[in-house]
């Protein structure tokens, strides 16, 4: 291309603006905020976007938040939270907050320090961790495949065997009828292409708790980053929920204390809006914390 | 053609001056478009309340401005609370009218029309006039009766002296029955006409102020965590202490020594306005503090009316969080509130153009109400019911 007078011209009245634009970008790119400075899991998030290969970064990038944008709370005044109290207990382990680390196949593919720094972190911040290869903090056993298979492994287990990847009210009464401990209901199933268009797993959660009725405790993921989420998840009949994404940021960007940071934020989180929901306990958390919206 | 290597014809002068412009260390004096204006609009320039915010923003710091304009955490509910009204829709009679009636009787209280200043802190950061220009604006605007927060940044009783109007007082209640007692002994002797209550707002956190940390190093609420007056929380949440020792059981006490009508703020049940009339509370004040409490909470507007029919007009109920627009007031109205109040508003006005701002912006919005109110052919308050509108609540 020429360089005529006009192009000239044009370029020289697009600078004030180009450059006005180059100071309102708050931070340059790439810089890292120190980990203790983040305010929640999506700060997370933009710092792995920063260290990740953008492919890498694709992998584990946010989920859509419209589910959880179709529940709000029924906040309840004045209940005394001196004794606010989140811990909850699950297969005869007490747990700080009613969170876990979800399994990942292969972290090293986030961070160098893979599992070892994964597992440091959610310690530091008291939290349980399950591994995809097994081995974690959490003593559970998590199966996603067919029944046969589920037969097979809590015939062979000594620990509780979990059935992950329920989406359906009758899978779920198949799981307690085949003897299943819990449930995990999770869109992800390892080794299962991703079916899009698939239900977010706070949806049908409602009506796979009454499916299960409490015969056995409901794991969930899908999505948490906010303490809000959690919340809702355990006002619709869920006992826990594995968080992994959020984890993944922190992790990426910062190692362990990434993982420890944003665990703290979401226990946090949680923490607040049980106060202001008016729920000190756990046990105080039940289906009227929430009103479920159509859109 | 052949052409000299060196010539400098016009082509290449305009390049290398637009090099130069590019390199120049003048271009850290150019305008940020976004932010600076040739001039501030004149106060009757102003013709809707939303043309307070544009020069409230260039009149602030930012982390001042910010602190008005924020919601707690993701600001889920305050985006709701704008979108709420959308959810309601006006059915106007077919004969409007030409002088309609907005005045009312609120506790006591007569109103010119049914609008309350919300309390909010600190309005010394807003503008050197401080409360008392927000109370001499509002009286001015036909004595629209302010409610004067409790952590106000000038003390109650010389607020009171500043006017005539009406003037209300608004607690957050300490973990100390004294400083309590003390508190509203001083407020009812200075004047107080209505206590209302804060209640919501146990454990707020607010997160866009620390997303822009980095351009305001000295931005109030900083990186630091807000922590309690007395130390350590007990629990290992780091949620601040001070807040959660509320129980209702507080408000018989309460009720005995305040002798004005007293206000319950924050109800957004049913259930608890039930159980603020079982504690002899004079009405129920509808809020999620305009969005500053717990995120995910429903907007006021959407369960109002589930409210005003748990409290069956057995005490007024007032409404606040997301008022923009008169007919905004009237939809409100419509859905059962006795009231309404306005919190960023009057913050905006005044940050803008201090006490005359206050009135301009509550004039603006009194006679917003009052063309709704030609329209919709309601002659008075008592002609606006449910039937003005028809509800599509998600």
């Amino acid at each position: 291309m020429s360089i005529t007078r006009r192009n000239a011209a044009q370029w020289l009245a697009a600078l004030p603006g180009a450059c006005a634009a180059q100071q309102l970008i708050g931070e340059a790119p790439g810089r890292i905020t120190p980990v203790a400075e983040l305010v929640n899991s999506y700060e997370a998030e933009a710092m792995a976007g920063r260290v990740l290969h953008p492919e890498r970064f694709a992998e584990i990038a946010a989920g859509s938040r419209a589910p959880f944008d179709r529940i709000t709370f029924r906040p309840r005044l004045m209940a005394n939270s001196l004794d606010l109290d989140l811990s909850v207990e699950l297969f005869g382990v007490k747990l700080f907050a009613p969170i876990i680390a979800g399994p990942v196949a292969d972290l090293s593919r986030f961070h160098a320090g893979g599992e070892a720094e994964w597992l440091k972190g959610a310690e530091a911040a008291k939290t349980h961790a399950l591994l995809a290869a097994g081995g974690g903090t959490f003593p559970v056993a998590c199966y996603s495949g067919d029944w046969a298979g589920f037969d097979k492994v809590r015939a062979a287990s000594k620990a509780p065997v979990l059935m992950k990847g329920i989406l359906r009210a009758e899978d779920a009464k198949a799981a307690v009828e085949r003897g299943a401990s819990g449930i995990v209901v999770s869109n992800y199933r390892s080794g299962v292409a991703e079916l899009p268009g698939v239900a977010a797993t706070i949806s049908v959660l409602p009506a796979i708790a009454d499916a299960v009725g409490g015969r056995i405790p409901i794991l969930i993921d899908g999505g948490f980053a906010r303490g809000t989420d959690v919340l809702k998840a355990l006002a619709l009949g869920a006992r826990a929920v594995l968080v992994v994404r959020p984890l993944l940021w922190g992790l990426a960007a910062y190692g362990a204390p990434g993982v420890q940071q944003v665990l703290e934020l979401m226990q946090s989180e949680l923490a607040r809006a049980m106060v202001m929901s008016g729920k000190p306990n756990v046990a105080a958390i039940g289906r009227d914390t929430v009103r479920l919206h159509k859109r | 053609m052949l052409q000299y290597r060196y010539e400098l014809n016009r082509r290449r002068a305009l390049h290398a001056l637009a090099a130069f412009a590019a390199g120049s260390p003048l271009r850290a004096f150019q305008q940020d478009p976004f932010r600076d204006h040739s001039r501030i609009p004149a106060l009757t320039e102003m013709r809707t309340a939303l043309d307070f915010e544009a020069v409230a923003f260039v009149r602030l710091p930012r982390p001042v401005f910010d602190y008005t304009a924020y919601g707690s955490d993701s600001e889920f509910t305050l985006r709701r609370n704008r979108q709420a009204f959308d959810w309601v829709e006006l059915t106007p009679h077919a004969q409007p009218v030409r002088t309609p009636d907005t005045a009312a009787q609120l506790l006591g209280t007569k109103l010119n029309y049914p609008i309350l200043l919300s309390p909010t802190a600190g309005h010394l950061q807003l503008h050197p006039d401080g409360e008392p220009a927000t109370y001499a604006g509002a009286t001015a605007a036909a004595a629209t009766p302010m409610i004067v927060s409790n952590v106000s940044s000038v003390p109650f009783e010389k607020i009171a002296g500043a006017s005539r109007g009406p003037i209300w007082f608004q607690l957050y209640p300490r973990n100390d029955s004294e400083s309590n007692h003390e508190t509203l002994e001083r407020v009812q002797g200075a004047g107080a006409q209505a206590v209302v209550v804060t209640v919501d707002q146990q454990a707020s956190f607010f997160e866009r102020i620390l997303h822009s940390r980095h351009l305001n190093p000295g931005a109030p609420g900083g990186v630091r965590r807000r922590t309690s007056s007395r130390g350590a929380p007990r629990n290992p949440y780091r949620v601040p202490e001070d807040r959660l020792f509320y129980e209702w059981k507080l408000f018989d006490e309460w009720r005995k020594i305040v002798k004005v009508p007293l206000i319950v703020k924050g109800v957004l049940t049913p259930e608890d306005a039930k159980i603020c009339l079982e504690h002899g509370i004079d009405a129920v004040y509808v809020s999620n503090h305009g969005a500053r409490s717990l995120d995910y909470a429903p907007s006021s507007l959407e369960v109002l009316p589930d409210i005003v029919d748990a409290v069956g007009g057995r005490v007024p109920v007032i409404f606040d969080s997301g008022i923009r627009r008169g007919a905004d007031i009237l939809k409100a109205l419509a859905l059962g509130a006795s009231a309404v109040g306005l919190g960023r508003i009057a913050r905006w006005g005044l940050a803008a153009y201090g006490a005359e701002g206050v009135q301009r912006a509550l004039e603006i919005m009194q006679a917003e109400l009052k063309l709704a109110m030609m329209a919709a052919g309601c002659a008075s308050l008592k002609a606006v019911n449910r039937s003005l509108v028809r509800t599509d609540f998600p």
